[in-house]
């Protein structure tokens, strides 16, 4: 009856929503923001291999960021 | 003839509420990203706005739930939804004038439950619809949204902690271009559905459409204008105000506030509850700060919001059920509401004018 009333499933997927998208989409972001420090200074240290890794990194964390954007919002419109 | 009449003022009355939660919530999306210098406020204001008007079109599903899972729509008239809207209207002009945040949205169920009350009995509230779908997640969602944004926050703080400071603010700032834009969608998808749902209420009450329909178009556009125009011409005097009493945030925390914001409300949105958006936003800010330093966080403000979100549902419930009343006074036509509309035109003038001649500061009562 409680369940019934309270929507627990639906709370509970929103709140499971908010945690993995709320968290997630700030750790890859600050990922990125941490490749790109990283790649600067591998760069003025002249170690390119490691600056293009730590590029790559940021690339990927900031598509992840992307990808989530775009996923969230594409859930939104098919409802 | 009549009931096309009060039908009228229905929709001009949601309009203008949609107008005014616009108005009043430019500063709860966009004080982050000016206070942090993520954006200028022009340029944040008229993102926003576009972002809202987007936004509104993006889900119906809180539509839907104000429409039908909190008053029986089968016994509504056009005239009690009016009273619900003027409970609303009333009680933000109140929360306004002396400054206290409120939510509009807790403000529109308030109202049309204490309307439909008053003219048809507790009968006509759908209580596990109230309950299951706008008072727990009303009390869920700004604590959730503290949450994730301490917990977001303090990740963000260990990933980038030994980096040089200018990149990652540089880096935060851009990002709080696209948490800023996703916040607004958030607002403008669940916010202006609240009036689509109310409007689409009144047209089920008139007869117009047929009981369980979805908003029609031009309901969702004008929504979706409503809101928009209000968060374009509103902010200016509320951002100044709000941004004085928002904690320094550094460009971090402001994308952690922005982004949990985002999350709770558009995850919120997608099941179809209808949240106070700016208590969200506002437990963000506070998450974002209180992880950093709990010292950091007014406190007193967040008490201020727990009081006013416990006295909003009851406050507009009364106002509404009072605005009936005095509509019956002169009969079941028309005549009651246009003179209540007079009243209240009036009453609101004479506000906005002491207002104005006092100089006082404008504060946010946000939705």
């Amino acid at each position: 009856m409680i369940a019934t009333i309270v929507h627990t499933d639906e709370l509970l997927q929103t709140i499971a929503a908010s945690v993995i998208a709320g968290v997630g989409v700030t750790f890859f972001f600050s990922l990125g923001i941490w490749g790109a420090g990283q790649f600067t200074e591998l760069s003025r240290g002249e170690r390119p291999v490691a600056a293009a890794a730590a590029a790559a990194v940021a690339a990927a964390a900031l598509l992840c960021v992307a990808g989530a954007v775009v996923t969230g919002i594409i859930v939104m419109t098919h409802k | 003839m009549d009931s096309d009449i009060i039908l009228v003022l229905v929709i001009g009355t949601a309009l203008a509420f949609d107008f005014t939660n616009g108005f009043h919530d430019t500063a709860n999306v966009v004080a982050t990203s000016i206070s942090t210098g993520a954006a200028r406020p022009q340029v944040a204001i008229g993102f926003a706005a576009l972002l809202n008007f987007v936004g509104a079109f993006i889900s119906i599903s809180v539509a839907a739930t104000v429409a039908k899972d909190v008053v029986d729509a089968e016994v509504i008239t056009p005239t009690i939804v009016f009273a619900g809207l003027i409970g609303a209207i009333a009680w933000n002009l109140i929360t306004w004038y002396f400054g206290l945040p409120s939510s509009s949205s807790h403000a529109l169920i308030g109202g049309v439950v204490g309307s439909a009350v008053a003219a048809v009995g507790f009968d006509a509230v759908i209580a596990d619809g109230v309950i299951g779908k706008v008072l727990i997640p009303a009390v869920v969602a700004p604590i959730l949204a503290f949450l994730v944004a301490g917990i977001a926050i303090g990740i963000s703080y260990r990933v980038v902690g030994k980096q040089r400071p200018g990149i990652v603010s540089r880096g935060y700032r851009y990002g709080q271009i696209v948490s800023g834009g996703l916040l607004a969608l958030a607002h403008g998808t669940n916010d202006a559905q609240k009036t689509m749902g109310i409007i689409t209420l009144a047209l089920i009450a008139n007869g117009t459409l047929a009981a369980e329909s979805d908003p029609p178009f031009w309901v969702i556009a004008s929504a979706a204008t409503a809101i928009a125009l209000g968060t374009y011409s509103g902010g200016w005097r509320i951002i100044k105000t709000t941004g004085t009493r928002i904690i320094k945030m550094d460009a971090a925390q402001g994308f952690s506030a922005q982004g949990a914001g985002a999350a709770v409300i558009l995850a919120s949105t997608h099941f179809g509850f209808p949240l106070s958006t700016t208590h969200v936003i506002n437990g963000g800010v506070m998450g974002s700060g209180a992880a950093k330093r709990l010292s950091a966080v007014r406190w007193g403000v967040a008490g201020n919001i727990f009081v006013a979100w416990l006295l909003t549902l009851p406050a507009a419930a009364a106002i509404g059920a009072l605005t009936y009343g005095v509509t019956r006074i002169f009969g079941t036509g028309a005549l009651g509401p246009v003179l209540v509309t007079l009243m209240a035109l009036s009453l609101v003038a004479a506000a906005f004018t002491r207002r104005a001649q006092r100089g006082a500061p404008v504060e946010a009562a946000g939705a």
